[in-house]
């Protein structure tokens, strides 16, 4: 008793200290971002992962989505640092909003987001796109219904697809990332793959030897709308939302957008969308 | 922080149909691991340089890559090779018996040469061949020593299946994945997962301790 009785003590202990050093730290981080009040800078998280729209060539954070918020914050006179801290803790980080005050990494805006987040006005516009091989006999979302599928995990694909298929479909196969999903088509595990059409265009034309092609079915897989993920109650987002708006209008966006994609946006449903 | 328990209950079905799978994955990659870990362990311990130089470089390469890249490996490569098309539950379990049977076979080997020699020398001038040594004097003896050390690797075992969720093998670790992907919230379904591979590991090692003490007694 007397044995267990110390354990317990020991435990409670311990606990306090790992609690007493938490507030420690958080007073501290707090008084520094005070001091600096004047030219606060934005920490912005992102996934980079995602070629073209974010990915790392070497050690540099590159793509779409990172050109356009760097003319967002120079629009917003804003000053910025984006990290790579990869999906989870961007998501964790950003919900707390204490170390970082956004995300950009191709996150669809959708309603059950944001029970937990904020969005920015949308600033791109995407669908999903069906991959399968050349010789494939499917045409349309509904061919897949009986087929075996693979998505990433995490994305609008694997929402649309749990919606056709059924949410516990094992036919229905969820990978960590795109990369490895379409690694399954190869290997013939799957008869196709559905995710953003940014990235099915991407990887078929960095893989022309395996002859996939890419369909479009706008019936049963609408449009969807990037947005910049933000805390709730952000007010980051007050600045944010006039600078896109302005580089929607000015041209400024559609420069980026041909730099990455080689074809023009479709500037008026980005606006328009709500 | 604000924690959303609707959303666990309304995923409570899944996680639970992956937390079986969890549990069929393990306890046939501890099995087939086991077995073939004894078998690679005779390898490693045998005199022949035929036998003991592949056995050490399979233990070695098991032992020192990450499992990560070898459940890559087998998804990809050696379940293809041999059934001709991907198969993540067969994968898993393939991977997992694989990487285990790497260092339940050093454990078998610890095990047998910490009996003293005596006992191999008593049991031959019985006229027991060295099978029958084996069978009957060394490992029942070995055994005990070695349930320990099994312990640790069955409980790591389990933790690391939810590696195998990279390959969409619908474990536990996979449908928490889903249902963070739903919501874009990582504590609900990561604690929650925790607690389950935690009631996991906790029932194996109480049935550990209770076969130790039983082992001993008995």
């Amino acid at each position: 008793m007397g044995k267990r009785l110390s354990v317990l003590l020991a435990a409670g202990i311990l606990i306090m200290t790992m609690a007493a050093c938490g507030a420690k730290s958080d007073n501290s981080s707090g008084s520094s971002s005070e001091s600096n009040k004047n030219e606060k800078v934005y920490k912005f998280a992102t996934d980079a992962a995602y070629a073209p729209m974010e990915f790392m060539d070497k050690d540099k954070i590159t793509g779409f989505d990172v050109e356009f918020l760097k003319a967002v914050m120079e629009e917003a006179g804003l000053e910025y640092e984006l990290k790579n801290t990869g999906w989870d803790a961007m998501l964790t980080e950003v919900e707390s909003g204490k170390t970082y005050d956004a995300g950009i990494s191709s996150v669809s805006i959708t309603p059950e987001r944001e029970e937990t987040y904020d969005f920015s006005i949308p600033y791109f516009e995407s669908t999903n796109m069906i991959m399968v091989k050349e010789d494939s006999t499917i045409a349309s979302a509904a061919d897949l219904k009986d087929k075996k599928v693979a998505v990433q995990g995490a994305t609008t694909a694997e929402t649309l697809m749990a919606g056709i298929m059924g949410n516990d479909n094992s036919n229905l196969k969820r990978f960590d990332s795109n990369a490895v999903a379409m690694l399954e088509l190869d290997s013939g595990g799957v008869d196709a793959v559905v995710a953003d059409i940014a990235i099915v265009r991407e990887y078929m034309k960095n893989n022309p030897e395996r002859k996939l092609k890419g369909i479009l079915d706008t019936a049963s897989f609408g449009s969807e709308f990037y947005g910049i993920l933000l805390p709730a109650g952000s007010e980051l987002k007050a600045k944010l939302d006039p600078a896109v708006t302005k580089l929607l209008e000015d041209g400024t966006y559609t420069k980026i957008y041909k730099e990455w994609f080689g074809e023009e946006p479709n500037i008026d449903n980005v606006l328009n969308a709500k | 922080m604000h924690f959303r328990f609707e959303i666990i209950f309304d995923y409570i079905p899944l996680l639970l149909k992956g937390a079986a799978l969890t549990i069929g994955i393990s306890a046939l990659a501890i099995v087939l691991g086991s077995i073939l870990g004894l078998v690679v362990s005779f390898g490693k311990m045998s005199t022949r340089w035929y036998f003991s130089w592949p056995i050490s470089g399979y233990i070695h390469f098991f032992r020192g890559t990450p499992l990560y890249v070898q459940i890559l490996i087998v998804h990809f490569g050696l379940v293809p090779a041999c059934i001709g098309h991907t198969d993540a539950i067969v994968a898993a379990v393939t991977a997992l018996a694989l990487n285990s049977a790497a260092y339940t076979a050093e454990i078998y080997r610890a095990g047998i040469q910490s009996i003293d020699k005596g006992q191999t020398e008593a049991a031959q001038s019985l006229g027991m061949t060295s099978g029958q040594t084996m069978r009957f004097i060394i490992l029942p003896q070995a055994v005990k020593r070695m349930i320990p050390a099994f312990g640790n690797e069955f409980i790591v075992l389990i933790k690391d299946s939810s590696l195998v969720a990279l390959i969409a093998a619908p474990e536990l670790m996979y449908w928490s994945n889903v249902m963070r992907g739903q919501y874009l919230r990582v504590w609900e379904p990561y604690l929650t997962a925790a607690f389950i591979y935690l009631i996991l590991t906790y029932s194996l090692s109480k049935l550990l301790g209770w076969m130790e003490k039983r082992g001993v007694t008995g």
